[in-house]
């Protein structure tokens, strides 16, 4: 989120940065270019009046007759007089207009042996103008581009404030020669304060922009994050086999709401799915109770009929297979009412202790009958919600699994106990064969059983049975090694109940009345 | 004894019926529940089964319409909804057992016999006697052959449970249900087991035995 938050502010900070930029450009350089360009334009110009001042002055020397008529332009006395009446020309075009301040002028001249210099650049912009005519390092297209200052006498203020300036210095030519050098320049004072403004503005605006940009993208990304958030619940609790879950949704239609209902979308569908796959398989087992309850009270009572007849032998095993089918049924069918969760308001506030007292005693002879060594360690003073009969069944499925793995001789060990955190531990251990760890997830699911256990009689539903007790309490189910001490592999089969929290208990549902004496 | 048979399914309630009667029972069918009530209200039956189902009218609302009569035969009730808690309301409805479909015969019949017989004066005894074994409910004590034999609590209602049903058959599912409160099957032999050690206390030093086995139902406590 913090991430996110400064990479919100730095945008926020470009983006004003490049605003201003834009401004900035589009005020200040604009302006300055075209004030660069009317510069090269004036140079031109003073150019062309050059040439008419030249032209004009030799057309009249050659009409007083000072010079002959067909006098080649090649000549110096040619030159001489053509450059005369040029540099008259620019001179005087530079002293009007220069006067008048709209444009500063300083023009250099060689007149004869002495050096001619006009303008109206005063100050050191007087000096900066001939160094830069000095320099001598014009372009291609024959000019450069200088910057400097100057002193406006006219000025309102009447002061002699140095004024920025911005010229172009170039060359009057007569042919390829240069006759004289020239620096036409411009007033930028104005425009160059506005710039100044912008470029101070920058700094505040930008730190403006990130404190904005990082409480905007804070606000932002704190309802991104929140409802990013969201959608990991709802993965936990879609994974947690919660498939009513659906994911909130603001109809907003932006990107987030989109990925909602298309998340609700694909989720609808898989519930269905597994709902009709649950159905198919439920209903089976439930279609077929009746003909198989038929089937074996046929048998049973045609073995009764039968009475001592040895055939009678064979008829009451049939039964009994029919009877164990039907077990098999009825447990995918307990296991699919409890996963549908129906029974939990049925929980009751229950002290575990007499419940497992029971299934010890119950399982103590059969234990010792198997040569089996059963012990007991059950702690007093606990609580918890519970289903007595359902909590029964899934412990005594847990007692009879060790019963049935743990070869002869070994130890068998119930106990309930409160973990560091305040829950209620019931654990099986058992010093048996185990269950390999990569498989104790899968011993959990209908009909799984281990290759070893095949063998043996079974259903493969008293695991699934357990897990789904063990949810419908909302505790957890765990397998994992047996008993520390020793080195066979063993398995020990938790059931890890929360804490039964004050209020939510059947009795202590409601706040008692105070009693008013 | 006389028994009412209320169950829509036809093919099940015949195989009932003919269960009872070679069990040398009378028995009576009743497809619907209007017709039952009204017969099982025109005749004195000693045992009703009862199916929770019913059309026309629910099993339960039968049963309630029945307990409002003062009428008291025993009831069994007959259902599909096996959870406890159906049990329970069912129970509490005022029948005397309850039995989940699936349910093999032999359990049915043994259920049947034991509700039928509690309706003998004879059932609010304070002592149990079968052959020479003989029970004191309210000391708590046995003895056989006037020799006295200690039991374990749990021992003990275990066959105070065979005792009150001498002659009959309990089945194991009856025994966990009556003298444990579990409502499911083990799928281990633990109550043999408690059986055989029941058995090593009250058989084992005599002649004859009185705790029997009978073959794919449960136990018997006969001379």
């Amino acid at each position: 989120m913090f991430r996110l938050s400064l990479l919100g502010a730095t945008l926020t900070m470009v983006s004003v940065a490049a605003a201003l930029g834009l401004v900035y450009y589009s005020m200040i350089e604009a302006e300055l270019r075209r004030v660069e360009q009317s510069n090269i334009d004036e140079i031109a110009e003073l150019q062309n009046l050059y040439d008419e001042g030249g032209i004009s002055r030799v057309r009249a020397a050659k009409a007083a007759g000072i010079v002959p008529q067909n006098l080649s332009s090649n000549t110096s006395e040619f030159k001489q007089l053509y450059d005369r009446g040029g540099i008259t020309a620019v001179e005087r075009a530079v002293t009007v207009r220069g006067a008048s301040y709209e444009a500063l002028y300083f023009l250099q001249a060689r007149r004869q042996s002495q050096v001619l210099i006009r303008g109206n650049i005063l100050g050191q912009g007087d000096l900066l103008a001939s160094e830069a005519i000095a320099q001598d390092d014009l372009n291609n297209k024959g000019y450069s581009k200088i910057q400097f200052l100057y002193s406006d006498p006219n000025s309102d203020s009447g002061d002699f404030i140095d004024r920025r300036a911005r010229g172009i210095v170039g060359n009057l030519k007569l042919g390829e020669d240069n006759v004289a050098a020239i620096i036409v320049g411009r007033d930028v004072e104005a425009i160059s304060r506005t710039g100044d403004k912008i470029r101070s503005t920058l700094v505040p605006a930008l730190l403006l922009a990130a404190i904005l940009g990082l409480i905007s993208s804070w606000f932002v990304s704190r309802s991104f994050a929140a409802r990013v958030e969201a959608f990991n619940r709802l993965a936990t609790d879609v994974r947690a086999g919660n498939l009513d879950r659906r994911a909130p949704r603001n109809y907003s239609e932006d990107e987030m709401d989109l990925l909602a209902e298309h998340l609700n979308s694909m989720l609808d569908h898989i519930d269905r799915l597994m709902q009709a796959m649950r159905y198919a398989g439920d209903s089976i087992a439930h279609d077929l109770r009746s003909p198989l309850t038929r089937l074996r009270t046929r048998l049973e009572s045609a073995a009764v009929e039968l009475g001592d007849a040895p055939e009678a032998d064979v008829l009451f095993s049939a039964a009994e297979d029919a009877s164990e089918l039907l077990t098999t049924f009825d447990g995918v069918l307990r296991i699919a009412r409890l996963e549908a969760g129906e029974r939990r308001e049925l929980l009751q506030p229950t002290d575990p202790k007499p419940l497992l007292d029971d299934l010890a005693e119950l399982y103590e002879p059969a234990c010792e009958d198997a040569e089996l060594q059963f012990t007991a360690d059950i702690a007093k003073g606990t609580d918890i919600l519970a289903d007595r009969g359902l909590l029964s069944q899934a412990v005594s499925n847990l007692v009879e699994n060790a019963i049935k793995y743990t070869p002869k001789g070994g130890r068998i060990h119930l106990d309930l106990r409160k973990t560091r955190n305040g829950r209620i531990a019931i654990s099986v251990t058992d010093d048996g064969p185990g269950i390999p760890s990569l498989d104790r997830e899968r011993v959990k699911e209908r009909f799984v059983r281990l290759d070893k256990s095949r063998t043996l009689p079974g259903s493969g539903l008293g695991m699934a049975l357990v897990d789904a007790v063990a949810d419908l309490h909302r505790a957890e189910f765990i397998l994992e090694d047996g008993f520390d001490d020793r080195d066979t592999l063993g398995l020990k089969a938790s059931l890890i109940l929360p804490r039964r929290r004050p209020g939510l208990g059947v009795d202590e549902g409601k706040p008692k009345p105070v009693d008013k004496a | 004894m006389r028994i009412l048979v209320v169950e829509d399914d036809e093919v099940a309630a015949e195989y009932v019926r003919k269960g009872l009667m070679e069990a040398g029972h009378v028995v009576d069918l009743a497809p619907d529940g209007d017709l039952g009530l009204e017969m099982a209200k025109a005749a004195d039956y000693d045992a009703l089964i009862l199916d929770r189902m019913l059309p026309k009218r629910d099993g339960l609302e039968l049963l309630g319409d029945l307990r409002e009569d003062g009428d008291a035969t025993p009831v069994l009730i007959l259902s599909a909804l096996g959870e406890v808690d159906h049990k329970v309301e069912g129970l509490r409805a005022g029948g005397d057992d309850y039995l989940a479909k699936p349910y093999s015969f032999t359990e049915l019949l043994a259920r049947v016999e034991a509700i039928g017989r509690r309706s003998d004066p004879n059932a609010a005894v304070t002592k149990l006697k079968v052959g020479d074994l003989e029970m004191d409910l309210l000391a708590r004590t046995v003895r056989r052959a006037g020799q006295k034999i200690l039991l374990q609590p749990r021992e003990f209602r275990l066959l105070e449970c065979l005792m009150r049903n001498a002659g009959r058959v309990v089945t194991r599912t009856m025994l966990l249900e009556k003298v444990w409160d579990y409502h499911f099957d083990p799928q281990t032999n633990v109550i043999d087991v408690h059986i055989s050690r029941l058995r090593g206390k009250i058989d084992k030093e005599f002649d004859e035995p009185l705790l029997h086995t009978v073959r794919g139902a449960g136990y018997r406590l006969q001379v």
